[in-house]
This record gives structure tokens, sequence and C-alpha cells, in this order.
């Protein structure tokens, strides 16, 4: 089962993203659940689960990993009992940690039958407010464009191309690595990258990572 | 050396037979309880007497060298209003919060701390605290004041209020200290020799200096709880599991005399046990950490016995360098997770392995 996180600050259009992308890949033939952040931007609809043939499950807003990654555990545990799910997409509460819910997708493996990967990161940047955002929760907006593998400028129908051009060069600043794209789910503008990122490209599992960094460490202290 | 002993000489950085070891293993304790067939979350959490019966019930099995009760991080939140879904197996969570608006802020009222989770917790410490008494050092645990704000509103909420409307937030947290004096006060009375603070967002992913100091620091509501803590005799106690920890505001300002914290190889500078100690921050404190709390769910008891085993090589190797005897506690860098998954024998593992492999000898 792959696990795909879209992250993003509270606003930054996540769930409005998250049904167009859901909705995209169901038209594609894709098996798709969705697990939503209960105390996020906005409800899914359950008519529009219904008429998508989606699975939803709700997450409660805990940003805190180590709390919430049982229960998130469990909760991919049933998807996969009872739907079977190819992707799982995910939309962590805004300080949420990426790794941090790779760790807790990966616990669900001890209790079923299970192999976990992960798609890219996603994190979207609100171009709209990224004025506000970088004086309001700069902290957590780095962390989460940190941690992405893909970072997408959102809302980029409704920004200004001098806020676009300073969200994309803030994200290549504090991630060069990053490759950065532009989303709208309004006109439809970076979807089809994003059904790529998510169905055709892995991310490393945190267990490799760790191991691999652990080991790389340990020889560096011999040098 | 008893656990007392051994715990004691940690405290003062005196020579002792091993390390100290204490997997922070709470809620897991449950699974011991009802002849092994253990008991729900659900029961455990809302019964002082199970909660109690655990701490006893883990110190026995496992033979830590410390009790601290932790429940979980939405006790207090829960008691506040905010609704709190309790599952059978897993950790409670905060899932409707009860601040919508600004105004809502000023809503907010302490509730009767003899009611609730905040009395569960209360009477359970006072009854595990007795029970061990003179076996082994024994604390309370309780959420700081911008934790159980943020708990109760949503973190993403309080975040954005704090640049948007701080002096709101401010209202709230003056609401959150006053709750957390009225239960420094009584876990004052209950016995326990040390209170453990969760001060989760001292974490440079999340907050700077300044914020942390304006929201929660030193100079306003934890410094005046930290010094309540001791004025009420117990022993000051810091557990941050967050990945960029504010050291030097928590250790060197705070002046704990434990803190527990957790280590994230993949985070850039999130610094590893022989780090901590390197950089000065065993001095006067002892440092607790820093297993990967998954390792309890997932990892053979082979492979936790190993990464106990580098982690206590690591630690004894740094304490040495520095010209430290021991302040160190082998634990783990967050809750044991209460899993009806986690292996016992893993946890029984890590103890193990630091009686065998914990002798400092410089």
């Amino acid at each position: 089962m792959k696990v795909s996180q879209i992250a993003g600050f509270l606003g930054s259009g996540k769930t409005t993203a998250l049904m167009k992308i859901a909705e995209g890949l169901v038209n594609k033939g894709c098996r798709i659940a969705i697990v939503v952040n209960d105390v996020g931007e906005i409800s899914i609809d359950s008519k529009f689960v219904e008429a998508n043939g989606l699975e939803a499950r709700e997450i409660a807003g805990g940003c805190i990993c180590c709390q919430i990654a049982g229960s998130f555990a469990e909760t991919l545990v049933k998807l996969h009992e009872v739907f079977d799910p190819q992707i799982v997409i995910v939309e962590p509460s805004g300080v949420a940690i990426p790794w941090g819910l790779k760790r807790a997708a990966e616990y669900s493996e001890a209790k079923a039958e299970m192999v976990i990967e992960h798609a890219p990161v996603i994190t979207l940047v609100d171009a709209t407010r990224i004025d506000m955002l970088l004086k309001a929760v700069r902290r957590l907006v780095e962390t989460q464009i940190r941690e992405a593998d893909v970072c997408f400028v959102n809302k980029v129908d409704a920004a200004t191309p001098e806020a676009v051009a300073k969200t994309e060069e803030f994200i290549a600043s504090i991630n060069p690595r990053a490759e950065i794209a532009h989303l709208s789910s309004v006109t439809g503008e970076g979807l089809d990258l994003v059904y790529e990122v998510i169905v055709d490209r892995i991310s490393p599992r945190y267990d490799d990572a760790v191991e691999e960094e652990l080991l790389r460490k340990q020889y560096s202290r011999r040098e | 050396m008893n656990h007392i002993e051994r715990a004691m000489a940690s405290l003062g950085d005196e020579e002792v037979d091993r390390l100290t070891s204490y997997p922070i293993a709470c809620g897991v304790n449950r699974k011991l309880l009802n002849g092994g067939k253990g008991v729900t979350y659900a029961e455990w959490c809302r019964d002082p007497k199970l909660f109690a019966e655990s701490f006893v019930a883990g110190h026995k099995y496992f033979d830590f060298d410390f009790a601290i009760g932790l429940m979980d991080l939405s006790v207090l939140a829960g008691d506040l209003g905010a609704n709190v879904r309790m599952d059978d197996e897993n950790t409670p969570f905060v899932d409707k919060h009860i601040i919508h608006s600004p105004e809502d802020y000023e809503k907010l009222e302490v509730p009767d701390i003899k009611k609730g989770r905040s009395n569960v917790i209360i009477e359970g410490t006072r009854i595990f605290s007795e029970k061990l008494a003179g076996e082994v050092i024994t604390a309370g645990f309780l959420e700081g004041p911008l934790l159980a704000l943020t708990q109760t509103a949503g973190a993403e909420r309080v975040f954005m209020d704090m640049f948007t409307d701080p002096s709101v937030v401010h209202k709230g947290l003056e609401v959150m200290v006053e709750f957390d004096r009225q239960m420094v006060e009584a876990f004052g009375e209950t016995g326990c020799n040390g209170l453990v603070w969760d001060y989760l967002w001292a974490n440079y992913s999340c907050l700077g200096d300044s914020e942390y100091n304006e929201f929660e620091g030193q100079s306003k509501y934890a410094g005046m709880l930290n010094k309540l803590t001791s004025d009420c005799g117990m022993a000051f106690c810091i557990h941050n599991c967050s990945d960029l920890p504010h050291l030097d505001t928590q250790v060197n300002d705070f002046k704990p005399v434990i803190y527990s914290m957790a280590y994230y190889p993949l985070i850039p500078d999130s610094p590893s046990a022989g780090e901590v100690i390197d950089q000065g921050y065993a001095d006067n404190c002892l440092m607790a950490g820093n297993i990967d709390p998954q390792m309890f769910i997932r990892a053979t008891p082979e492979k936790i016995s190993k990464v106990t085993d580098d982690l206590c090589q690591e630690v004894k190797t740094a304490l040495c360098k520095r010209g430290l005897k021991s302040r160190y506690c082998i634990s783990s860098g967050c809750e044991v997770p209460p899993d009806i998954a986690t292996k016992l024998e893993n946890i029984k593992a890590v103890v193990d392995v630091t009686k065998e492999k914990g002798k400092v000898e410089c």
C-alpha cells in the first residue's frame, strides 16, 4: 500500500487539492483512500466520497506524531482490510512533520500483513498568503518545505506573478533539492504532475533512511 | 545499589554500579494487569486504581529505576471541554477542539480538578507513589500551559493567533497556567518525588527563542510553574520529545534535575546522546534518552539490544570525555507506544542490556 502525504499549513488549500487529486486518480482507475485531518480546513462531503468510489477516514488534528501514531497506523490497517486501496492520500495537520507520519505509517506493518511504500512528500505553499505565512508561522512553513520532495506553489490562479516568484524563491532557499511546480485546484494546472508524482514515483522509507543515516554517522565518527 | 541509591547517585553525578534505565513505559503497563490479560486504555486512564496498579506491575516486571505517571497529552484539554477520542488500545487524543474564534479563548475556565481525568491522574499518582515509596523514585506528569492550550484549541490555530491576535492567546494561557498551578499543588500532596513537565513546543521547528519566551518561557509562565514545582517539594523535571529542542532555555535556564529527550537521525542538528553530553547539558542535569519508540513495536529483541548496547557505549564514552560519571539515563526518546503490538520483551531488553553494559569505567 502506498501512502501519499499532501502537507501544508492551515488554509494552504490542502483539502480542496486533495479532493481534486483523489477524483482525478479515481478517474484514472486507481483505488484510492483518503485520510483527512478532521480539524482541517473543510469537511469531506460524504456524497463526494460515494460518487467517486473512495474510502475516507479521519484522523484527529493531533500534531504530535508520538501520540497519534497508533491510531493512524490502525486507520491504515482498517483501510487495508476493508478496502485494500492502492494509494492512501493523507492530509496531515499543518504542524505534523512528514517523516513522523512516514514512521507512523510503517507502524502498521506490525499490525497486519502489509508493506508500506511512500510517494514523494508533497508540500503545498499558498502563494496568496506568502508574506503573512512567513511573518506568522515561518518556522513551521520552513519545516514542511525542508521535508518535502516536491513543493507546489498553490493557488497560482489567484496569486500575483510577484507572489508566485517570491514563493518559488523562498522554497528554493529552504530546500534546493525539492522540485518546484505550480498548482491550481481551480484551473487544474499542475494536477497531471501531481498524479505522476503520486502514482509513478517513490520516496525512501523512514526505516531505510534512518539505517542509512546512522551508518553514515557511525562511519564518519570513525574517520 | 538499589534503584533509589542509583538514581540519587546519578542525579549527583556520583559513581554508580551502572547507568540508570527507564524506557518511558506507561500506558503499555496496562497489559500486565488482569492476570496478564490486560485492560483497555479507556479503562486504564479513567480509573486511578488501575492506573496506579499498572505502574507497580511495570516496576515489578521490568525493574525500572524510575516510575513516571504519564497518562496522555489530552488530560487537561479533555477536562476543559475538548472532545477526547478514546480508543480501546490507542493513546487518547483530542478530536474536537473548543476554540473556534478569538472570543472563545475568553470563555475558557479552569475546571474542578477533583473531577475528570485530572483527578484520575492525581489520585493514581498518589496511589503508586505510596506503593512504590522506598523502592523507586516516583514522579507525576503534567502538560505545560502552551501544550494544554494547543491541545484545547488546535496547534495551527494557536500558532496563527500568536501572530494575528497574541492578546487572546495570552488570555488562554493565563487560564492554563492557573489550571497547571492547581495541578502542581495537588501533585505536591501526592507524595511523588518529582514532577515531569511536558513543554513540547520548545522546538525550533515551530518556535524561535523569542516566541517561546513570550508564550511560555522562563520570564513568563514556565518560570513561575517551575519554581512552584520545587516549592511544593518535588524535583523539577522536563520531558520534551521534539526534534529540535530549546536545550539552552530548557536545560541551562530552567535548570531541571532530569531532562528527557528524543533523537531524530534524519533531522539535521537533532542532537544525539553523545553530542548532548559533549555540549555540557549533562553537567548539571540528568539527561535521558533516546531509543526510537517505534523499535519497541517493530524491532526484534536482538535488534533493540544492539541499539541499547550502542547507546550505552556512546554515552559512556561521552561521559568519560566530559569528566562525568553517571549523569545519563538510558531511556526511550518518547513514550513507549502503548500499542497492543508493543513487545514487552523489547522493554525488558533495554533494561537488561543497561544492567549488563551500563557500567561506566573511564
